[in-house]
């Protein structure tokens, strides 16, 4: 484990994210509330560029015929097949199977660096 | 695997603005575009994903598919395919009611591939649309075009308004198969405009019963070619069955050949069982793949069927469902994958 600091955290802005090379692998990085997140930017279904998917909310499990939208800002949906995974933990809102590799990311002296 | 294989990629949605069209149209045609645009009918179901891949919409602006080099860029390099097969969209024309106009725009659209993208790159062919809502015009725009070298196939659209091997529709096959090139089925209109409703129960509710239904289409449609005796007629014809799926078909001819060994007196002209024909005549495209839990259960349901020599690998590209050549079907065995991915359609388009 390294932690290989690439990016001031100044230039992710607040809801967006940056797309950064670290060893050879493509890395966005989201920041939601402040906090920051790290996906591989490769989906795990056909190995899409997840990071280009709009970031957004959905529809959260619900009764039928009721609509309950949330998690605003913390969805990424794939641009390719339209999968949806949560940012914080990579994993997919339809399998807790389905993940996208997630990179710990540490915040010191105002960089930002992923552990891989 | 992509470095291995050189493929052939037998549909890829070139698109372009209406206006692209108004310098091959003629009047009264050629105003009304200029002032309304094309005017497909759309099904009005609504994809939360859009239609299109989110990546392939051009940096300069424009639809996804617009731009020759990008497309060249973004699949023709990276996947290694040696021809694909240019759909466009126009198709869906047939959904519409006018079919003087409907001829019109899949005039001006045949036109417009061969000026404007055919030759732009050596990859590209071109399958030419004609509107299924008036079969003689569809014959006679086959005979125009079907001599230029790079026009491989006729294309017509899944969303009709009647089953389409009824008589009605005989003049598109007769002259396809007069012009030696096969004829592509694609979805799109579904319920929309003139066509029938998407689904064999009626409209259903949501885009994702929508997209799984129109499988459903494509057994009609390939029950009513085979029974209504067209591949009898014209001995020598070719169909495409283009995103339709391809799980349903073994079931399908499984009951369709039962019901013949009953039913056979009411279809006399047919003198070999339903599914020999679908196995000479037909070709089923990949994409969208079903991707069963199991993936090793695709490859069981492909053994069902003779699925080597009748899938061609499609893309899709630049819709949402598009299948990456070198990320389905891994499963296969070389000598199938060789053929899915390119000999079949090497021999099929003749290239």
């Amino acid at each position: 484990m390294a932690v290989h600091y690439v990016i001031d955290a100044a230039d992710v802005p607040e809801g967006g994210r940056v797309i950064v090379q670290v060893g050879g692998k493509e890395i966005g990085i989201y920041r939601i509330d402040g906090q920051y997140y790290a996906l591989l930017n490769y989906c795990p279904h056909q190995g899409a560029p997840l990071c280009a998917g709009h970031i957004t909310g959905t529809n959260l499990p619900s009764q039928v015929y009721e609509y309950i939208y949330g998690h605003q800002g913390e969805i990424v949906r794939c641009p390719w097949h339209g999968w949806e995974f949560d940012i914080k933990s990579g994993v997919s809102l339809f399998s807790d199977n389905i993940r996208a590799k997630r990179y710990e990311v540490r915040v010191e002296d105002g960089k930002l660096g992923i552990v891989i | 695997m992509a470095e291995e294989f050189k493929i052939i990629d037998a549909d890829v949605h070139n698109e372009q603005m209406d206006s692209a069209f108004i310098p091959y149209l003629q009047e009264p045609w050629r105003s009304r575009v200029e002032k309304s645009g094309v005017g497909y009918a759309y099904s009005g179901y609504y994809s939360p994903v859009g239609v299109m891949k989110k990546d392939a919409i051009p940096p300069g602006g424009g639809k996804a598919g617009s731009d020759p080099d990008l497309m060249v860029e973004q699949l023709i390099r990276p996947c290694n395919v040696e021809y694909a097969i240019l759909t466009g969209v126009v198709y869906n024309i047939s959904a519409t009611h006018d079919p003087d106009f409907a001829a019109a725009i899949c005039s001006a659209y045949n036109d417009y591939l061969i000026a404007e993208w055919l030759g732009k790159h050596p990859s590209f062919k071109g399958a030419i649309a004609v509107s299924t809502l008036d079969p003689a015009q569809a014959a006679r725009e086959i005979d125009r075009l079907a001599g230029h070298p790079d026009i491989v196939e006729v294309i017509i659209s899944s969303a009709a308004r009647m089953p389409l091997g009824q008589r009605f529709y005989h003049p598109i096959f007769e002259a396809a198969e007069r012009n030696g090139l096969p004829v592509a089925i694609h979805p799109g209109a579904e319920g929309a405009g003139s066509s029938t409703p998407p689904t064999a129960a009626g409209y259903p509710t949501r885009y994702i019963e929508w997209h799984t239904c129109l499988s459903q289409m494509f057994m009609a449609h390939l029950v009513s070619i085979v029974t209504e005796g067209v591949f009898v007629k014209y001995p020598n014809l070719k169909l495409v069955l283009v995103e339709g799926g391809v799980s349903w078909l073994p079931p399908l001819l499984w009951r369709l050949d039962k019901n013949y060994k009953a039913l056979r007196s009411s279809v006399p002209w047919l003198k070999r069982l339903p599914s020999e024909y679908v196995r000479d005549h037909c070709y089923l495209t990949t994409q969208p793949i079903e991707e069963p839990e199991n993936p090793q259960h695709l490859i069981d349901l492909f053994n069902m069927f003779d699925a080597e020599n009748m899938l061609m690998y499609s893309s899709d590209y630049p819709h949402w469902d598009f299948d990456d050549p070198r990320m389905i079907l891994r499963k296969l065995k070389a000598e199938a994958r060789r053929k899915i991915f390119y000999e079949n359609a090497k021999k099929l388009y003749k290239l």
